[in-house]
């Protein structure tokens, strides 16, 4: 009976080391091979002989971690150093699973929290993978519990952007209609003032003739000052009147096309003349990077040290090193290393200048309404914090857009109006009336000025509309925004699908306009800032995270004037993202593998 | 010929109209017209000397004579005053061990001048002395007049000849010269004098004046060199391997080679001009004679004239016309005559004499031999972090990361800025727990602020350069307003040396090394942004006279506190810009501020041969250009190039865009990984040839005659270079290359490493290129030992196995050796070191102990894989003695590297212990 008993023990042990074997492979021969890939080993325990995976040979089981790389790929050494392309699966019990370049196996240095990258026995590594694994756990479980919150407010976020992105395209399209309506009866009373005009300026001629004879002489002369006058009033009165346009060209029936010629037209009219000089200087500087006025004061300021200073100058600009003073050739000299500063100052003095005529703005139509105090807002900057606000693009928008959005009376009112001029006031029958005639002039100059503010009103919201908001229009909200960010003496600020700027008191340098999304909606550039002497534009690129709120951190100059930050925003924060999450914490070793 | 020197110079001054005029201010230094004692020197006649050598002696083991002028003759045009009688100059000549001949011509100090000239001091090794061959005699004969016989080495004699004076070298047999000085007539020594009514001594350039309290004092003369078809050395300039003529017929315009420290903003990539450093050792070489040496131990300004052929057509001296022969003209502002002839005849034989005179490079730790990041600057503790974990991410190998200037308080050296390096000490370690060391810079310009601790103590102690008036000189550099420390006197090096222990830097740990910078030294406001040549050193020595040496005192001292803190146990690691005679045995140096241009790559490596011929063998190049943004293919090249180069750091300007080898896409990284792990690949056979150097003065990296002497194809080839004697490497210079052109050396077969194709030498072959790599060849005959494993840095090679490459020759056999230390310390000096050297012949491959039997290392390293390249066998197997085991040969691969598919005879798994004898023998 023992005997028997012994016999069959012994059977049973034989029969099950040929079934382990031949099935379960002992996980010291598959040292280094991930779960998911011992399958492909298994061929080596049937036939003897497998391929590399990249095919280019094939290895036998005594080769299989043999410390002698056989295939290009590492497939015969997962588990050594030998292959330099090899991979190192460690299991990393209590903790994820880690896979690691196969030059870290025994290097003398723990790579693995489990400590099974270092067998050679000359490390030896303490296992903490629980105590890693926990801390790891705590953040997956705080990441999961931001992205829940973060998935939450992004879906209530993409259902407003629907709707309001719905509202801004019915107003578009409404606009549009009232456009089409008012270009017509702004051309009906273009043509009637212009017909009444006419016929004045018959009268007046008859009159003219009359009265030209007996005062010729000595009025010619007193009359061409008067019209000079007059010219210059009309002209200030097109500068206070910003937004109003006078010689709004309705021939232009194409509204895109017309509105940019508008904006520019409109730029140079607003121009006082005293100032269009250095209105133009400054468009100029803004191309070329040079001021030459600044360029003749040599500036010396070190980048990194105020106090002690490096020379610099236009690099262009040559210069006769030898009439500067010792010290000063010493700064001069050394700043050829150190590049040239006074293109920063420069730039900053430009800058100033703009902040202070902010409705000189020379750049697109649409900037000008982004314009704001920034003093006022840098005042709700806490230090060291970022903070948001709004840049209401509609903020500078008369009563006559929430009139248009309240109700149609005006334009019922205007339609009325118009039709009654053109019933009572006959261009034909002289004389004219000249009361009525003062009435179709007002009557088209009201007119021409609401078309224009529905012109760029129109611009504005096509442009916003021509925006990539995302796949869901998940940054819809952000349009109109600004995020700061205060580091030191800067504060950053970006506005996405604007511009990002660099404020260190009043001077501001703009480190880019708004180019487009980056790496699938993980990244916005802001591309072709300020230009960096000796080096590129000034550049950002604002890698986005998952957060419940939108905040700017981590500001930073990897290269020089190649700028990065991070914002976090529940746009990141993606269902799949957090299913993933979850997916991952449901992998984790649970408490009780603890035990 | 003519017509391609006019070519040259065209295409030189179209390139300066065009291209970087605004960026080298050549208007700011001097040219040889504005330095009197340049256009003087250059503008005599030959036969100007009228000097003859009189009451020759044998004194204390030298031949000791007087050089005087006989009254037979007119007075010397050149002296201004009419009753200027010059005093006679005492000729003292030695002979040295080896083929050295020594020769200096000083003043007479039986006549008081007013000052002792200057001789340089703590350049010619002690050990030198001691090769002296005492000499007992002279004979007399007869050689174009009266001369005297001198033995110098066996079958060589050196002759001082009378009337004119002469001194030269020939070979006794034959009578043939070697190498020759004044046998034009063109020495001229400007004897000091008392200044006297109506002398003008100063001079002037742009606003500097220079007072010039001791006058004119320059020295000038001619050196022939025989059996010469080039001549090579003299760095530091931006130029071509082989010294083209600057003046004779067909040199128009030309300057000579200037040698005179300076710090040049971006300097061109061909111009005599001098740059940061200064080594006046020229080699001669033909395919007649052979190489020979001529080196002057002077440290003043210096001008050099290689004189184009025909140069003396008006002169009527008349030479051998059987020798061909390149004359050269050598000008310096003061100091003596202290001349060295060396006779060669090998290339080998003329480094090996210079290095017996000036020192071997100093034995590198071996983690200096491997790759290091360096940025201007790498901003801040979290900027250092993110830069070494970005190389593990990649799997990028490297072992040294670089603070420069900003990393300071305020550019006070041994200071940290605090709010960006708010940790040093755990920064260090971090990095070292990782196997990676740290080099801060430290630079000669201290901040004269009287609360930094360096300035007080300089200050107090009167440590510092005065000026011509005795103050402490006070110039500008990176903090403003600063002072130099007085390295030529060994009590202030001393002192300096001390500020490097861990007590006195605070914030420095044994893994922190050094990189000294600005050392020319550079002074943003001096003149040609140096120091004022009328600056005074400890005893009373001007600037004029050891301008060129003051960089190498600052290294050496710089070496010496390295070694100091670790009490002599730790080799120091210094990198410095400004060099000398002498640099080798203190550290490695680098060529500046180059240019991130494809001219700048090719010309590195000219730049880098020159310095490894005149003893500077540890130099390398900024990798991807200082200035400017390189494109990519630029910069994945100079990986690829430099990755052989002894030195191998990248760097970059602080407005150049990152350019770290994983910020150019996945493609781009892996081309800069390969390059990178090729030189790790290959740090085994870096380090023997690092041995070799230290022990013999031959460079690591060589041009091509080095190694084929007789090959004339390859005299002045300075596109490839060798490594040791068995690779050959052939940079690529151009963009988008498919091909390249290869001079392969005859009577061997060079292995191409990419495929393992065999190529015959004796011919140029041209070879496709991809962006993978350049094309490197292995020679036959040569056994390479490698180790084909990758890891984070040197240290974690330690214990990695290694590969031997062995490309037979047409018998069938190879030689190769291998040398492994620990890597850090000087125990090899008492020998524990392991020297192993491996021959293959008659299928059998033999290990053969070349260390001491002594020798305390050792090391469980074993041999993994030895490769078989034009060696044909059917043996399937090998048989290992002693241990008597059998092991599989096979087809494997040459390179393991994705992409890279050969298929090479490979002894698998050996698995011997590179420390023991043992062979194998194929069955």
């Amino acid at each position: 009976m023992k005997k028997m008993n012994a016999s069959i023990f012994t059977f049973f042990v034989i029969i099950s080391t040929i079934i382990l074997r031949s099935t379960a492979i002992s996980s010291n021969d598959l040292l280094g091979v991930a779960p998911e890939d011992e399958m492909y080993y298994k061929g080596l325990w049937s036939s003897g002989t497998i391929k590399c995976k990249d095919g280019s040979r094939t290895f036998t089981k005594s080769q299989l971690n043999d410390d002698f790389c056989d295939c290009f790929d590492g497939t015969d050494e997962p588990g050594t150093a030998a292959c330099p392309t090899g991979k190192f699966y460690c299991r990393n019990a209590g903790h994820s699973a880690l896979t690691i370049f196969s030059s870290r196996i025994n290097d003398g240095i723990c790579d693995c929290c489990d400590g099974s990258d270092e067998y050679d026995g000359k490390t030896r590594c303490n296992n903490t993978c629980w105590e890693a694994g926990k801390v790891a756990r705590d953040k997956l479980m705080e990441k999961i519990a931001l992205y829940r919150d973060g998935v939450a407010i992004r879906k209530h976020e993409v259902e407003q952007a629907k709707v309001s992105a719905a509202k801004d395209e019915a107003e578009l399209s409404n606009l549009k209609n009232e456009e089409k309506i008012l270009k017509g009866i702004v051309q009906q009373l273009k043509e009637h003032k212009e017909r009444i005009e006419e016929a004045v300026e018959k009268e007046r001629i008859q009159k003219e003739k009359e009265e030209k004879q007996k005062k010729e002489a000595e009025e010619s002369e007193s009359k061409e000052h008067k019209d000079e006058e007059k010219n210059d009033a009309e002209e200030q009165e097109h500068v206070k009147n910003h937004n109003v346009e006078e010689q709004e060209p309705v021939e232009n029936n194409d509204n895109e096309a017309a509105v940019l010629d508008d904006s520019s037209s409109r730029q140079n009219t607003k121009e006082d003349p005293a100032e269009v000089v250095q209105n133009a200087h400054a468009s100029l500087d803004n191309g070329e990077k040079h001021d030459p006025k600044d360029e003749e004061v040599p500036e010396f300021v070190h980048e990194s040290e105020p106090n002690t200073g490096v020379g610099s100058k236009g690099e262009d600009a040559p210069k006769d090193i030898d009439a500067l003073s010792k010290e000063d050739l010493g700064r001069e000299i050394g700043s050829r290393w150190t590049g040239k500063k006074t293109e920063q100052q420069n730039h900053d003095a430009k800058n100033d200048y703009d902040e202070e005529n902010n409705e000189y703005d020379t750049e697109t139509d649409e900037d000008q309404y982004y314009d704001h105090d920034t003093e006022a807002h840098r005042d709700d900057v806490i230090d060291d914090s970022s903070s948001s606000y709004n840049y209401d693009p509609d903020d500078d928008m008369d009563m006559l857009d929430t009139e248009t959005e309240s109700s149609p009376s005006w334009f019922e009112k205007i339609q009325k109006t118009v039709r009654n001029i053109l019933q009572t006031v006959n261009p034909f029958q002289p004389p004219v009336d000249i009361s009525e005639a003062e009435n179709v002039r007002k009557e088209y100059d009201e007119a021409n000025t609401k078309l224009s503010k529905l012109k760029s009103r129109i611009s504005r919201l096509t442009k916003k509309l021509a925006h990539d908001f995302g796949p869901e229009k998940e940054f819809y909200s952000l349009y109109g925004q600004c995020f700061e960010s205060k580091q030191n003496k800067y504060v950053y600020k970006v506005c996405p699908f604007k511009q990002a700027t660099q404020e260190e008191g009043y001077s501001t340098t703009r480190l880019g306009k708004w180019e487009k999304f980056e790496e699938s909606y993980n990244v916005m550039l802001f591309s072709n800032g300020d230009n960096c002497w000796n080096g590129p534009d000034r550049s950002l690129k604002v890698r986005l995270r998952c957060g419940v709120k939108v905040e700017l951190a981590d500001v930073d100059e990897p290269s020089r004037c190649e700028y990065a930050a991070t914002l976090t925003t529940p746009a990141l924060c993606l269902e799949g993202k957090l299913k993933e999450l979850e997916d991952e914490l449901e992998k984790q070793p649970q408490p009780h593998d603890e035990l | 010929m003519k017509s391609i020197v006019v070519l040259h110079h065209l295409l030189l001054f179209f390139f300066l109209l065009f291209s970087h005029v605004s960026s080298w201010k050549k208007e700011e230094f001097r040219n040889c017209n504005q330095t009197p004692f340049c256009k003087r020197a250059r503008s005599r006649k030959p036969q100007h000397c009228n000097l003859i050598a009189t009451d020759v002696t044998i004194n204390d083991g030298d031949l000791v004579a007087k050089l005087i002028t006989p009254n037979r003759f007119e007075q010397n045009p050149d002296q201004n005053s009419t009753d200027f009688q010059p005093n006679p100059l005492i000729l003292s000549l030695s002979v040295y061990q080896d083929g050295i001949l020594r020769f200096k011509i000083d003043e007479d100090p039986v006549y008081n001048p007013p000052k002792k000239r200057f001789q340089v001091p703590d350049v010619v090794v002690s050990e030198f002395e001691s090769k002296k061959l005492w000499l007992q005699r002279y004979t007399k004969g007869v050689i174009d007049g009266e001369s005297f016989f001198v033995y110098l080495f066996d079958g060589y004699e050196a002759v001082v000849r009378s009337d004119p004076f002469e001194v030269f070298v020939r070979e006794q047999s034959s009578g043939k010269r070697v190498v020759s000085f004044n046998t034009h007539g063109l020495f001229d020594f400007e004897q000091l004098r008392v200044k006297k009514e109506g002398d003008e001594w100063e001079e002037r350039f742009r606003t500097h004046t220079d007072s010039r309290p001791f006058g004119p004092q320059s020295i000038s003369f001619d050196v022939s060199f025989y059996g010469a078809d080039f001549v090579y050395g003299i760095p530091e300039h931006a130029t071509s391997l082989v010294l083209k003529p600057t003046k004779g017929p067909g040199v128009e315009e030309s300057e000579p080679y200037r040698l005179f420290n300076l710090d040049v903003f971006e300097y061109l990539h061909e111009s005599p001009f001098g740059l940061y450093g200064s080594i006046p050792f020229m080699l001669s070489h033909g395919k007649s004679h052979g190489t020979s040496g001529f080196f002057w131990l002077n440290a003043a300004e210096m001008q050099i004239d290689v004189l184009g052929t025909g140069w003396d057509a008006e002169s009527s001296i008349v030479l051998p016309s059987d020798q061909k022969r390149i004359d050269t003209l050598w000008m310096s502002e003061a100091g003596i005559v202290d001349a060295f002839f060396f006779i060669g005849p090998k290339p080998k034989d003329v480094v090996k004499q210079y290095a017996s005179v000036t020192g071997t490079s100093a034995m590198p730790q071996l983690f200096a031999t491997g790759y290091h990041q360096c940025r201007w600057n790498y901003r801040d503790e979290e900027d250092v972090k993110n830069v070494d974990s970005k190389f593990d991410e990649h799997d990028i190998p490297y072992d040294v990361l670089w603070l420069d200037i900003e990393h300071t308080d305020g550019k006070r050296y041994f200071t940290w800025d605090r709010a960006l390096f708010p940790h040093p000490e755990e920064m260090q370690k971090d990095l070292f727990s990782r196997g990676r060391r740290m080099v801060t810079i430290v630079d000669p310009h201290i901040k004269r602020d009287d609360n930094y601790h360096i300035h007080k103590e300089a200050s107090k102690n009167g440590y510092y350069v005065k000026d011509a008036s005795g103050k402490d000189f006070d110039g500008w550099c990176w903090p403003g307003s600063s002072s130099y420390i007085d390295m030529v006197n060994p009590e202030i090096r001393s002192w300096w040396a001390d500020k490097f222990a861990y007590s006195e830097y605070v914030g420095s740990t044994p893994s922190l090394y050094i990189w000294n910078d600005m050392n020319e030294p550079s002074v943003f406001n001096g003149p040609e942004v140096t120091m004022p040549r009328d600056a005074l050193h400890y005893g009373k020595v001007e600037h004029r006279e050891l301008h060129n040496a003051y960089g190498y005192y600052f290294h050496m001292a710089t070496s010496e506190g390295l070694l100091k803190r670790e009490g002599g146990k730790d080799r120091p690691f210094v990198l410095s810009r400004a060099f000398f005679p002498g640099t080798q045995r203190y550290g490695t140096v680098w060529t500046g501020d180059n240019i991130a241009e494809w001219e700048h790559l090719r010309v590195s490596v000219p730049m880098i041969l020159t310095l490894g011929l005149t003893g500077i063998t540890f130099s390398g190049a900024d990798v991807g250009g200082f200035f400017g943004n390189p494109d990519t293919e630029l910069l994945v090249r100079w990986y690829q190039v430099a990755a052989y180069l002894p030195f191998f750091r990248g760097h970059a300007h602080h407005d150049t865009k990152r350019r770290e080898p994983w910020l150019f896409g996945e493609r781009n990284t892996e081309l800069m990984r390969d390059a990178i792990r090729v030189r790790y690949t290959y740090l085994p056979y870096f380090y023997t040839l690092f041995r070799e150097a230290n022990v013999t003065g031959v460079p690591v990296a060589r041009p091509l005659w080095m190694e084929f002497p007789y090959v004339e194809a390859t005299f002045n080839n300075d596109e490839a270079f060798m490594v040791g004697t068995g690779l050959l490497v052939q940079g690529v210079y151009a963009q988008r290359a498919r091909d390249a052109t290869v001079y392969l050396p005859s009577d061997h077969t060079w292995y191409d490493l990419r495929s393992g194709t065999a190529y015959k030498g004796g011919k140029t072959q041209k070879v496709e290129v991809t962006d993978a790599d350049i094309p490197v060849f292995q020679r036959s005959g040569t056994i390479i030992p490698r180790k084909d494993r990758f890891r984070r840095s040197t240290v974690q090679m330690e214990n990695d196995p290694y590969t031997l490459v062995i490309a037979v020759d047409g018998s069938g056999s190879a030689e190769g050796e291998l040398y492994i230390d620990d890597g850090k310390s000087y125990e090899f000096k008492e020998g524990a070191y392991i020297h192993r050297r491996f021959i293959f012949s008659n299928g059998m491959l033999t290990s053969v102990n070349l260390a001491p039997s002594t020798s305390k290392f050792e090391s469980d390293c074993t041999i993994e894989r030895i490769i078989l390249l034009g060696h044909t066998t059917k043996s399937k197997t090998a048989r290992i003695e002693p241990s008597n085991q059998v092991t599989d040969i096979e087809l494997g691969p040459l390179q393991i590297r994705s992409g890279v598919r050969s298929s090479v005879l490979t002894i698998r798994k050996p698995n011997v212990r590179v420390s023991d004898d043992w062979n194998i023998k194929l069955l």
